[in-house]
Protein backbone atom coordinates (compact mmCIF):
# COMPACT_ATOMS: atom_id res chain seq x y z
CA UNK A 1 0.00 0.00 0.00
CA UNK A 2 2.91 2.31 0.85
CA UNK A 3 4.36 1.88 -2.65
CA UNK A 4 0.96 2.39 -4.25
CA UNK A 5 0.56 5.74 -2.51
CA UNK A 6 4.14 6.80 -3.35
CA UNK A 7 3.47 6.07 -7.03
CA UNK A 8 0.04 7.68 -6.76
CA UNK A 9 1.60 10.89 -5.46
CA UNK A 10 3.95 10.91 -8.39
CA UNK A 11 1.01 10.46 -10.80
CA UNK A 12 -0.83 13.35 -9.15
CA UNK A 13 2.25 15.57 -9.42
CA UNK A 14 2.46 14.62 -13.08
CA UNK A 15 -1.18 15.65 -13.62
CA UNK A 16 -0.77 18.96 -11.80
CA UNK A 17 2.30 19.78 -13.88
CA UNK A 18 0.42 19.17 -17.10
CA UNK A 19 -2.53 21.57 -16.88
CA UNK A 20 -2.83 21.48 -20.67
CA UNK A 21 -3.93 17.85 -20.30
CA UNK A 22 -6.21 18.54 -17.34
CA UNK A 23 -8.11 21.60 -18.60
CA UNK A 24 -9.85 19.88 -21.56
CA UNK A 25 -11.37 17.40 -19.09
CA UNK A 26 -13.31 20.36 -17.68
CA UNK A 27 -13.75 22.51 -20.77
CA UNK A 28 -15.07 19.91 -23.21
CA UNK A 29 -17.74 18.43 -20.86
CA UNK A 30 -18.90 21.97 -20.01
CA UNK A 31 -19.00 22.76 -23.73
CA UNK A 32 -21.26 19.74 -24.34
CA UNK A 33 -23.48 20.76 -21.42
CA UNK A 34 -23.96 24.24 -22.86
CA UNK A 35 -24.48 23.01 -26.43
CA UNK A 36 -26.94 20.25 -25.50
CA UNK A 37 -28.85 22.64 -23.28
CA UNK A 38 -28.97 25.19 -26.10
CA UNK A 39 -30.18 22.63 -28.61
CA UNK A 40 -32.78 20.78 -26.56
CA UNK A 41 -33.55 23.03 -23.61
CA UNK A 42 -36.66 24.48 -25.26
CA UNK A 43 -37.93 21.06 -26.36
CA UNK A 44 -37.94 19.91 -22.74
CA UNK A 45 -39.15 22.83 -20.62
CA UNK A 46 -38.95 22.15 -16.92
CA UNK A 47 -42.60 22.96 -16.25
CA UNK A 48 -44.07 20.41 -18.62
CA UNK A 49 -41.40 17.71 -18.77
CA UNK A 50 -42.08 15.15 -16.11
CA UNK A 51 -38.72 13.37 -16.30
CA UNK A 52 -36.94 16.57 -15.25
CA UNK A 53 -38.59 16.47 -11.80
CA UNK A 54 -38.99 20.23 -11.75
CA UNK A 55 -35.43 21.05 -12.81
CA UNK A 56 -34.18 22.28 -16.18
CA UNK A 57 -32.66 20.22 -18.97
CA UNK A 58 -29.10 21.06 -17.82
CA UNK A 59 -29.71 18.90 -14.74
CA UNK A 60 -30.66 16.01 -17.02
CA UNK A 61 -27.53 16.52 -19.14
CA UNK A 62 -25.02 16.97 -16.30
CA UNK A 63 -24.40 13.19 -15.84
CA UNK A 64 -23.34 12.91 -19.51
CA UNK A 65 -20.84 15.70 -19.00
CA UNK A 66 -19.55 14.15 -15.79
CA UNK A 67 -19.08 10.76 -17.42
CA UNK A 68 -17.36 12.38 -20.35
CA UNK A 69 -14.99 14.23 -18.00
CA UNK A 70 -14.22 10.95 -16.27
CA UNK A 71 -13.49 9.16 -19.53
CA UNK A 72 -10.52 11.06 -20.92
CA UNK A 73 -8.06 8.50 -19.58
CA UNK A 74 -5.08 10.84 -19.69
CA UNK A 75 -3.35 8.71 -17.04
CA UNK A 76 -3.04 5.91 -19.60
CA UNK A 77 -1.39 8.32 -22.04
CA UNK A 78 1.10 9.28 -19.34
CA UNK A 79 1.75 5.57 -18.87
CA UNK A 80 2.56 5.21 -22.57
CA UNK A 81 4.98 8.12 -22.22
CA UNK A 82 6.64 6.28 -19.34
CA UNK A 83 6.88 3.14 -21.46
CA UNK A 84 8.22 4.93 -24.53
CA UNK A 85 10.69 6.98 -22.48
CA UNK A 86 12.02 3.99 -20.55
CA UNK A 87 10.87 5.20 -17.13
CA UNK A 88 8.39 2.37 -16.83
CA UNK A 89 11.31 -0.08 -17.05
CA UNK A 90 13.04 1.88 -14.30
CA UNK A 91 9.96 1.41 -12.13
CA UNK A 92 9.71 -2.26 -13.09
CA UNK A 93 13.32 -2.83 -12.08
CA UNK A 94 12.53 -1.74 -8.51
CA UNK A 95 11.38 -4.31 -5.95
CA UNK A 96 7.89 -2.85 -5.84
CA UNK A 97 4.91 -5.23 -6.03
CA UNK A 98 3.61 -5.31 -9.59
CA UNK A 99 0.18 -4.50 -8.20
CA UNK A 100 1.48 -1.13 -7.00
CA UNK A 101 2.66 -0.24 -10.50
CA UNK A 102 -0.96 -0.57 -11.63
CA UNK A 103 -2.73 0.69 -8.51
CA UNK A 104 -0.53 3.79 -8.17
CA UNK A 105 -2.07 5.44 -11.20
CA UNK A 106 -5.55 4.22 -10.32
CA UNK A 107 -5.34 5.72 -6.83
CA UNK A 108 -4.29 9.01 -8.38
CA UNK A 109 -7.21 8.71 -10.77
CA UNK A 110 -9.63 8.44 -7.83
CA UNK A 111 -8.28 11.70 -6.39
CA UNK A 112 -8.36 13.43 -9.78
CA UNK A 113 -11.84 12.08 -10.49
CA UNK A 114 -13.17 13.41 -7.18
CA UNK A 115 -11.71 16.83 -7.84
CA UNK A 116 -12.90 17.06 -11.45
CA UNK A 117 -16.39 15.86 -10.55
CA UNK A 118 -16.62 18.38 -7.72
CA UNK A 119 -15.48 21.23 -9.94
CA UNK A 120 -17.98 20.22 -12.64
CA UNK A 121 -20.83 20.25 -10.14
CA UNK A 122 -19.79 23.71 -8.96
CA UNK A 123 -19.48 24.94 -12.56
CA UNK A 124 -22.96 23.57 -13.29
CA UNK A 125 -24.64 25.41 -10.42
CA UNK A 126 -25.07 28.68 -12.38
CA UNK A 127 -27.23 26.72 -14.85
CA UNK A 128 -29.81 26.42 -12.09
CA UNK A 129 -28.97 22.83 -11.22
CA UNK A 130 -29.50 21.67 -7.65
CA UNK A 131 -28.82 18.27 -6.15
CA UNK A 132 -32.15 16.81 -5.03
CA UNK A 133 -30.38 14.12 -3.01
CA UNK A 134 -28.57 16.63 -0.79
CA UNK A 135 -25.03 16.48 0.55
CA UNK A 136 -24.94 12.69 0.79
CA UNK A 137 -26.11 12.61 -2.81
CA UNK A 138 -23.28 14.97 -3.76
CA UNK A 139 -20.74 12.67 -2.14
CA UNK A 140 -22.21 9.66 -3.92
CA UNK A 141 -22.29 11.60 -7.19
CA UNK A 142 -18.60 12.49 -7.13
CA UNK A 143 -17.63 9.07 -5.79
CA UNK A 144 -19.44 7.25 -8.58
CA UNK A 145 -17.93 9.56 -11.19
CA UNK A 146 -14.43 9.04 -9.76
CA UNK A 147 -14.88 5.27 -9.69
CA UNK A 148 -16.03 5.33 -13.31
CA UNK A 149 -12.84 7.27 -14.11
CA UNK A 150 -10.83 4.45 -12.52
CA UNK A 151 -12.70 1.84 -14.58
CA UNK A 152 -12.09 3.73 -17.78
CA UNK A 153 -8.43 4.43 -17.06
CA UNK A 154 -8.08 0.75 -16.20
CA UNK A 155 -9.45 -0.08 -19.65
CA UNK A 156 -7.12 2.39 -21.35
CA UNK A 157 -4.14 1.15 -19.32
CA UNK A 158 -4.83 -2.29 -20.77
CA UNK A 159 -4.53 -0.86 -24.27
CA UNK A 160 -1.40 1.07 -23.24
CA UNK A 161 0.30 -1.99 -21.74
CA UNK A 162 -0.67 -4.18 -24.68
CA UNK A 163 0.17 -1.83 -27.55
CA UNK A 164 2.76 0.48 -25.87
CA UNK A 165 1.57 3.05 -28.40
CA UNK A 166 0.18 6.51 -27.70
CA UNK A 167 -1.75 6.51 -30.96
CA UNK A 168 -3.43 3.17 -30.24
CA UNK A 169 -4.22 4.15 -26.65
CA UNK A 170 -5.68 7.46 -27.76
CA UNK A 171 -7.80 5.77 -30.42
CA UNK A 172 -8.94 3.13 -27.95
CA UNK A 173 -10.20 5.88 -25.69
CA UNK A 174 -12.64 7.04 -28.34
CA UNK A 175 -14.72 3.93 -27.73
CA UNK A 176 -16.43 5.89 -24.99
CA UNK A 177 -18.36 7.99 -27.53
CA UNK A 178 -20.39 5.13 -29.01
CA UNK A 179 -20.98 3.89 -25.47
CA UNK A 180 -22.18 7.34 -24.43
CA UNK A 181 -24.56 7.67 -27.37
CA UNK A 182 -26.02 4.23 -26.72
CA UNK A 183 -27.31 5.42 -23.35
CA UNK A 184 -30.48 7.35 -22.54
CA UNK A 185 -28.37 10.42 -23.11
CA UNK A 186 -31.05 12.88 -24.28
CA UNK A 187 -34.24 11.29 -22.93
CA UNK A 188 -35.06 8.57 -20.39
CA UNK A 189 -34.75 4.95 -21.48
CA UNK A 190 -38.51 4.36 -21.86
CA UNK A 191 -38.70 7.15 -24.45
CA UNK A 192 -36.07 5.63 -26.74
CA UNK A 193 -36.99 3.69 -29.87
CA UNK A 194 -37.11 -0.05 -29.24
CA UNK A 195 -33.70 -0.90 -30.80
CA UNK A 196 -32.04 1.96 -28.91
CA UNK A 197 -33.74 0.92 -25.69
CA UNK A 198 -32.42 -2.62 -26.10
CA UNK A 199 -28.93 -1.32 -26.85
CA UNK A 200 -29.07 1.01 -23.84
CA UNK A 201 -30.24 -1.82 -21.60
CA UNK A 202 -27.17 -3.89 -22.52
CA UNK A 203 -24.84 -0.93 -22.19
CA UNK A 204 -23.31 -0.78 -18.68
CA UNK A 205 -22.77 2.99 -18.98
CA UNK A 206 -26.56 3.36 -18.93
CA UNK A 207 -26.76 2.24 -15.31
CA UNK A 208 -23.99 4.57 -14.22
CA UNK A 209 -25.65 7.46 -16.00
CA UNK A 210 -29.07 6.65 -14.52
CA UNK A 211 -27.56 6.48 -11.04
CA UNK A 212 -25.88 9.85 -11.47
CA UNK A 213 -29.06 11.32 -12.89
CA UNK A 214 -31.18 10.03 -10.06
CA UNK A 215 -28.83 11.68 -7.55
CA UNK A 216 -29.32 15.02 -9.29
CA UNK A 217 -33.05 14.89 -10.07
CA UNK A 218 -34.45 12.81 -7.23
CA UNK A 219 -33.93 12.02 -3.60
CA UNK A 220 -31.85 8.93 -2.80
CA UNK A 221 -33.27 6.19 -5.02
CA UNK A 222 -31.18 3.31 -3.73
CA UNK A 223 -32.14 0.85 -6.43
CA UNK A 224 -30.73 3.11 -9.12
CA UNK A 225 -27.73 4.11 -7.03
CA UNK A 226 -26.77 0.55 -6.18
CA UNK A 227 -27.16 -0.50 -9.81
CA UNK A 228 -24.68 2.22 -10.81
CA UNK A 229 -22.19 1.31 -8.12
CA UNK A 230 -22.69 -2.38 -8.88
CA UNK A 231 -21.81 -1.90 -12.54
CA UNK A 232 -18.77 0.20 -11.67
CA UNK A 233 -17.69 -2.34 -9.05
CA UNK A 234 -18.00 -5.28 -11.43
CA UNK A 235 -16.25 -3.53 -14.30
CA UNK A 236 -13.60 -2.21 -11.90
CA UNK A 237 -12.88 -5.71 -10.68
CA UNK A 238 -12.57 -7.01 -14.24
CA UNK A 239 -10.21 -4.17 -15.16
CA UNK A 240 -8.07 -4.75 -12.08
CA UNK A 241 -7.73 -8.46 -12.77
CA UNK A 242 -6.89 -7.85 -16.43
CA UNK A 243 -4.40 -5.08 -15.57
CA UNK A 244 -2.65 -7.28 -13.03
CA UNK A 245 -2.47 -10.14 -15.49
CA UNK A 246 -1.07 -7.82 -18.12
CA UNK A 247 1.61 -6.32 -15.86
CA UNK A 248 2.68 -9.71 -14.54
CA UNK A 249 3.18 -11.00 -18.08
CA UNK A 250 4.72 -7.76 -19.32
CA UNK A 251 8.01 -8.41 -21.10
CA UNK B 1 39.35 -3.05 -8.70
CA UNK B 2 38.07 -2.04 -5.26
CA UNK B 3 40.33 0.24 -3.34
CA UNK B 4 39.36 0.67 0.27
CA UNK B 5 41.49 3.83 0.61
CA UNK B 6 39.37 5.61 -1.91
CA UNK B 7 36.16 6.00 0.03
CA UNK B 8 34.42 9.34 0.28
CA UNK B 9 30.95 10.70 0.93
CA UNK B 10 29.01 7.54 1.51
CA UNK B 11 31.84 5.89 3.37
CA UNK B 12 29.95 3.92 5.97
CA UNK B 13 27.60 2.39 3.45
CA UNK B 14 30.41 1.76 1.01
CA UNK B 15 32.47 0.00 3.66
CA UNK B 16 29.65 -2.43 4.10
CA UNK B 17 29.68 -3.14 0.39
CA UNK B 18 33.44 -3.51 0.24
CA UNK B 19 33.51 -6.06 3.00
CA UNK B 20 33.90 -9.40 1.27
CA UNK B 21 30.80 -11.24 2.44
CA UNK B 22 29.75 -13.24 -0.59
CA UNK B 23 31.40 -16.23 -2.16
CA UNK B 24 28.96 -16.31 -5.06
CA UNK B 25 29.57 -14.75 -8.45
CA UNK B 26 28.09 -11.30 -9.03
CA UNK B 27 26.37 -12.59 -12.17
CA UNK B 28 26.09 -16.15 -13.32
CA UNK B 29 24.07 -17.63 -16.16
CA UNK B 30 23.67 -21.24 -17.18
CA UNK B 31 22.36 -22.09 -20.61
CA UNK B 32 20.40 -18.85 -20.80
CA UNK B 33 18.01 -18.77 -23.74
CA UNK B 34 15.55 -16.18 -25.00
CA UNK B 35 13.16 -16.81 -27.85
CA UNK B 36 10.73 -14.22 -29.18
CA UNK B 37 7.65 -15.09 -31.14
CA UNK B 38 7.72 -12.75 -34.13
CA UNK B 39 5.60 -12.42 -37.24
CA UNK B 40 8.08 -14.52 -39.16
CA UNK B 41 8.26 -17.25 -36.54
CA UNK B 42 10.47 -17.72 -33.51
CA UNK B 43 13.48 -15.45 -33.13
CA UNK B 44 16.34 -16.94 -31.13
CA UNK B 45 17.84 -13.81 -29.55
CA UNK B 46 20.01 -15.57 -26.95
CA UNK B 47 21.07 -19.17 -27.51
CA UNK B 48 22.40 -20.81 -24.37
CA UNK B 49 24.74 -18.34 -22.72
CA UNK B 50 26.98 -19.45 -19.86
CA UNK B 51 28.58 -16.52 -18.12
CA UNK B 52 30.27 -15.80 -14.81
CA UNK B 53 31.11 -12.31 -13.60
CA UNK B 54 33.13 -12.14 -10.40
CA UNK B 55 32.33 -9.77 -7.57
CA UNK B 56 34.13 -6.43 -7.92
CA UNK B 57 34.73 -6.66 -11.65
CA UNK B 58 33.87 -4.20 -14.37
CA UNK B 59 32.64 -6.63 -16.97
CA UNK B 60 32.16 -5.51 -20.55
CA UNK B 61 29.55 -7.18 -22.70
CA UNK B 62 30.14 -6.43 -26.35
CA UNK B 63 28.52 -7.39 -29.60
CA UNK B 64 27.26 -6.05 -32.90
CA UNK B 65 23.78 -4.52 -33.15
CA UNK B 66 21.15 -7.19 -32.67
CA UNK B 67 23.62 -9.71 -31.26
CA UNK B 68 21.65 -10.14 -28.02
CA UNK B 69 23.37 -7.69 -25.65
CA UNK B 70 20.32 -5.75 -24.57
CA UNK B 71 18.20 -8.90 -24.44
CA UNK B 72 20.74 -10.39 -22.02
CA UNK B 73 20.72 -7.27 -19.87
CA UNK B 74 16.92 -7.12 -19.85
CA UNK B 75 16.73 -10.76 -18.79
CA UNK B 76 19.35 -10.30 -16.07
CA UNK B 77 17.55 -7.24 -14.73
CA UNK B 78 14.21 -9.12 -14.55
CA UNK B 79 12.65 -6.92 -17.24
CA UNK B 80 12.33 -9.78 -19.68
CA UNK B 81 11.25 -13.35 -19.04
CA UNK B 82 13.73 -16.19 -19.55
CA UNK B 83 12.80 -18.85 -22.09
CA UNK B 84 15.09 -21.46 -20.54
CA UNK B 85 18.24 -21.75 -18.49
CA UNK B 86 18.94 -19.97 -15.23
CA UNK B 87 20.48 -16.72 -14.09
CA UNK B 88 21.73 -15.54 -10.73
CA UNK B 89 22.56 -12.00 -9.67
CA UNK B 90 24.40 -11.61 -6.37
CA UNK B 91 23.65 -15.27 -5.78
CA UNK B 92 19.89 -14.85 -6.17
CA UNK B 93 17.93 -16.81 -8.75
CA UNK B 94 16.31 -13.95 -10.66
CA UNK B 95 13.43 -16.04 -11.99
CA UNK B 96 12.54 -17.57 -8.62
CA UNK B 97 13.07 -14.46 -6.46
CA UNK B 98 12.91 -11.42 -8.73
CA UNK B 99 12.21 -8.89 -5.97
CA UNK B 100 15.13 -10.14 -3.88
CA UNK B 101 17.35 -9.87 -6.94
CA UNK B 102 16.07 -6.36 -7.70
CA UNK B 103 17.12 -5.25 -4.23
CA UNK B 104 20.70 -6.20 -5.08
CA UNK B 105 20.99 -4.74 -8.54
CA UNK B 106 20.95 -1.27 -10.06
CA UNK B 107 19.82 -0.68 -13.63
CA UNK B 108 20.56 2.11 -16.08
CA UNK B 109 19.29 1.16 -19.50
CA UNK B 110 20.20 2.29 -22.98
CA UNK B 111 17.86 5.29 -22.96
CA UNK B 112 18.05 7.14 -19.68
CA UNK B 113 14.72 6.13 -18.17
CA UNK B 114 13.68 9.33 -16.49
CA UNK B 115 10.43 11.15 -15.90
CA UNK B 116 10.84 14.57 -17.54
CA UNK B 117 8.13 16.16 -15.38
CA UNK B 118 9.90 15.49 -12.10
CA UNK B 119 12.89 17.34 -10.78
CA UNK B 120 16.15 15.45 -10.33
CA UNK B 121 15.67 15.48 -6.57
CA UNK B 122 12.07 14.24 -6.76
CA UNK B 123 13.11 11.41 -9.03
CA UNK B 124 15.84 10.25 -6.65
CA UNK B 125 13.57 10.56 -3.61
CA UNK B 126 10.88 8.54 -5.37
CA UNK B 127 13.37 5.90 -6.45
CA UNK B 128 14.73 5.68 -2.91
CA UNK B 129 11.24 5.27 -1.50
CA UNK B 130 10.54 2.47 -3.98
CA UNK B 131 13.52 0.69 -2.45
CA UNK B 132 11.90 0.91 0.96
CA UNK B 133 13.41 4.04 2.51
CA UNK B 134 11.44 6.43 4.71
CA UNK B 135 10.80 9.98 3.44
CA UNK B 136 13.66 11.41 5.54
CA UNK B 137 16.14 8.72 4.54
CA UNK B 138 15.12 9.08 0.90
CA UNK B 139 15.67 12.85 1.02
CA UNK B 140 19.11 12.39 2.59
CA UNK B 141 20.08 9.71 0.09
CA UNK B 142 18.92 11.88 -2.82
CA UNK B 143 21.11 14.74 -1.58
CA UNK B 144 24.13 12.40 -1.27
CA UNK B 145 23.66 11.12 -4.79
CA UNK B 146 23.10 14.57 -6.26
CA UNK B 147 26.43 15.59 -4.78
CA UNK B 148 28.05 12.39 -6.00
CA UNK B 149 27.06 13.03 -9.63
CA UNK B 150 27.51 16.79 -9.35
CA UNK B 151 23.90 17.75 -9.97
CA UNK B 152 23.14 19.76 -6.84
CA UNK B 153 22.72 23.01 -8.79
CA UNK B 154 20.14 21.43 -11.10
CA UNK B 155 18.51 19.28 -8.42
CA UNK B 156 15.27 21.26 -8.25
CA UNK B 157 14.88 21.83 -11.98
CA UNK B 158 12.61 19.64 -14.07
CA UNK B 159 14.49 16.87 -15.85
CA UNK B 160 13.13 17.85 -19.25
CA UNK B 161 15.57 20.79 -19.19
CA UNK B 162 18.63 18.63 -18.48
CA UNK B 163 21.33 18.00 -21.09
CA UNK B 164 22.03 14.47 -22.30
CA UNK B 165 25.05 14.18 -20.01
CA UNK B 166 23.10 15.39 -16.98
CA UNK B 167 20.31 12.92 -17.70
CA UNK B 168 22.81 10.10 -17.95
CA UNK B 169 24.42 11.05 -14.63
CA UNK B 170 21.02 11.30 -12.97
CA UNK B 171 20.09 7.91 -14.39
CA UNK B 172 23.28 6.49 -12.93
CA UNK B 173 22.49 8.07 -9.58
CA UNK B 174 18.98 6.63 -9.63
CA UNK B 175 20.45 3.17 -10.16
CA UNK B 176 22.55 3.61 -7.02
CA UNK B 177 19.92 4.67 -4.47
CA UNK B 178 20.00 1.32 -2.71
CA UNK B 179 23.76 0.73 -3.02
CA UNK B 180 23.40 -2.26 -5.32
CA UNK B 181 25.90 -5.08 -5.35
CA UNK B 182 25.70 -5.27 -9.13
CA UNK B 183 25.14 -2.35 -11.48
CA UNK B 184 23.90 -3.01 -15.01
CA UNK B 185 24.72 -0.29 -17.51
CA UNK B 186 23.35 -0.74 -21.00
CA UNK B 187 25.34 1.47 -23.38
CA UNK B 188 25.77 4.23 -20.82
CA UNK B 189 27.61 6.62 -23.10
CA UNK B 190 25.73 6.21 -26.37
CA UNK B 191 24.84 9.61 -27.74
CA UNK B 192 27.06 11.55 -25.36
CA UNK B 193 29.71 14.04 -26.41
CA UNK B 194 33.33 13.08 -25.63
CA UNK B 195 33.51 15.24 -22.49
CA UNK B 196 30.31 13.78 -21.04
CA UNK B 197 31.55 10.31 -21.93
CA UNK B 198 34.69 10.86 -19.84
CA UNK B 199 32.56 12.03 -16.94
CA UNK B 200 30.51 8.83 -17.11
CA UNK B 201 33.69 6.74 -17.29
CA UNK B 202 34.93 8.45 -14.13
CA UNK B 203 31.62 7.74 -12.42
CA UNK B 204 31.76 4.08 -13.41
CA UNK B 205 35.30 3.79 -12.02
CA UNK B 206 34.27 5.54 -8.82
CA UNK B 207 31.22 3.29 -8.40
CA UNK B 208 33.37 0.23 -8.95
CA UNK B 209 35.95 1.44 -6.43
CA UNK B 210 33.15 1.53 -3.88
CA UNK B 211 32.77 -2.20 -4.35
CA UNK B 212 29.96 -2.42 -6.87
CA UNK B 213 30.32 -4.94 -9.65
CA UNK B 214 29.60 -3.28 -12.99
CA UNK B 215 28.11 -5.17 -15.93
CA UNK B 216 28.45 -2.87 -18.89
CA UNK B 217 27.34 -3.18 -22.49
CA UNK B 218 28.88 -0.87 -25.01
CA UNK B 219 29.48 -0.48 -28.70
CA UNK B 220 32.59 1.57 -28.06
CA UNK B 221 35.56 -0.77 -27.91
CA UNK B 222 37.80 1.94 -26.55
CA UNK B 223 35.37 2.27 -23.67
CA UNK B 224 35.57 -1.44 -22.97
CA UNK B 225 39.36 -1.33 -23.18
CA UNK B 226 39.54 1.60 -20.76
CA UNK B 227 37.00 0.45 -18.21
CA UNK B 228 36.66 -3.30 -18.20
CA UNK B 229 38.60 -5.92 -16.28
CA UNK B 230 37.14 -8.63 -18.47
CA UNK B 231 34.92 -8.71 -21.51
CA UNK B 232 32.70 -11.12 -23.35
CA UNK B 233 31.69 -10.78 -26.97
CA UNK B 234 28.29 -12.04 -28.00
CA UNK B 235 27.36 -12.66 -31.61
CA UNK B 236 24.14 -14.10 -32.92
CA UNK B 237 23.04 -14.94 -29.38
CA UNK B 238 26.18 -16.88 -28.42
CA UNK B 239 29.32 -15.93 -26.49
CA UNK B 240 32.17 -16.07 -28.99
CA UNK B 241 35.03 -14.65 -26.88
CA UNK B 242 35.60 -14.10 -23.18
CA UNK B 243 38.62 -12.90 -21.20
CA UNK B 244 40.63 -9.86 -20.25
CA UNK B 245 41.22 -7.37 -23.09
CA UNK B 246 44.95 -8.06 -22.89
CA UNK B 247 44.49 -11.83 -23.01
CA UNK B 248 42.12 -11.63 -25.95
CA UNK B 249 44.56 -9.45 -27.90
CA UNK B 250 47.48 -11.74 -27.11
CA UNK B 251 45.49 -14.79 -28.10
CA UNK B 252 44.59 -13.26 -31.46
CA UNK B 253 48.15 -12.14 -32.05
CA UNK B 254 49.53 -15.60 -31.37
CA UNK B 255 46.84 -17.43 -33.28
CA UNK B 256 47.16 -15.25 -36.37
CA UNK B 257 50.92 -14.76 -36.05
CA UNK B 258 50.57 -10.97 -36.15
CA UNK B 259 53.70 -8.84 -35.93
CA UNK B 260 52.14 -6.15 -33.75
CA UNK B 261 49.59 -6.41 -30.96
CA UNK B 262 46.08 -6.20 -32.33
CA UNK B 263 43.56 -3.73 -30.95
CA UNK B 264 40.32 -4.67 -29.24
CA UNK B 265 38.63 -3.62 -32.50
CA UNK B 266 40.58 -6.35 -34.27
CA UNK B 267 39.55 -8.89 -31.64
CA UNK B 268 35.93 -7.83 -31.98
CA UNK B 269 35.88 -7.91 -35.76
CA UNK B 270 37.59 -11.27 -35.91
CA UNK B 271 35.33 -12.73 -33.22
CA UNK B 272 32.13 -11.58 -34.87
CA UNK B 273 33.06 -13.05 -38.24
CA UNK B 274 34.14 -9.85 -39.87
CA UNK B 275 37.53 -8.89 -41.22
CA UNK B 276 39.08 -5.50 -41.64
CA UNK B 277 40.62 -4.78 -44.98
CA UNK B 278 43.32 -2.18 -45.21
CA UNK B 279 44.23 -0.61 -48.48
CA UNK B 280 45.32 2.79 -49.70
CA UNK B 281 44.91 4.25 -46.24
CA UNK B 282 41.27 3.21 -46.09
CA UNK B 283 39.95 0.85 -43.45
CA UNK B 284 36.62 -0.80 -44.04
CA UNK B 285 34.68 -3.63 -42.49
CA UNK B 286 33.34 -6.39 -44.67
CA UNK B 287 31.30 -9.46 -43.92
CA UNK B 288 33.23 -12.67 -43.69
Amino acid sequence: MKYTWVLGQRALREALRTPEALLPTLFIPMFFLVVNLGQAGKIFPSGTTSFLDGQNYAAFQLPSSMLLAASFGTAALFLVEDIEGGYFDKLRSSPVPRTSLVFGRLVAEVVKGLLIASVLVVLALPFGIRLASGFLGFLLLIALTALWAVVYVGFMQLIALKTRSAAATNSGGLIFFPLLFLTPNFVPRHMLTRPMEVAATFNPVTYVMEALRSLILQDLVWGRILAGFGVVGALGLIMLVLNLRMIRNYD
Amino acid sequence: MPNSNDLDGLGRQAERVLRPTASHAAVETRGLVKHYRGRDGVVEAVRGVDLRVETGEVFGFLGPNGAGKSTMVRMLTTLLSITSGSAFVAGIDIAAKPDEARLRMGVALQEAGLDPRQTGRELLVLQSRLFGMTSDDAAARAQQLLELVDLTDAADRRIKGYSGGMKRRLDLASALVHEPEVLFLDEPTTGLDPASRLVVWDEVRRINRRGTTVFLTTQYLEEADQLCDRIAIIDDGRIVREGTPAALKTELQQREGLASEPTLDDVFLEATGRIRERGAGVVREVGA
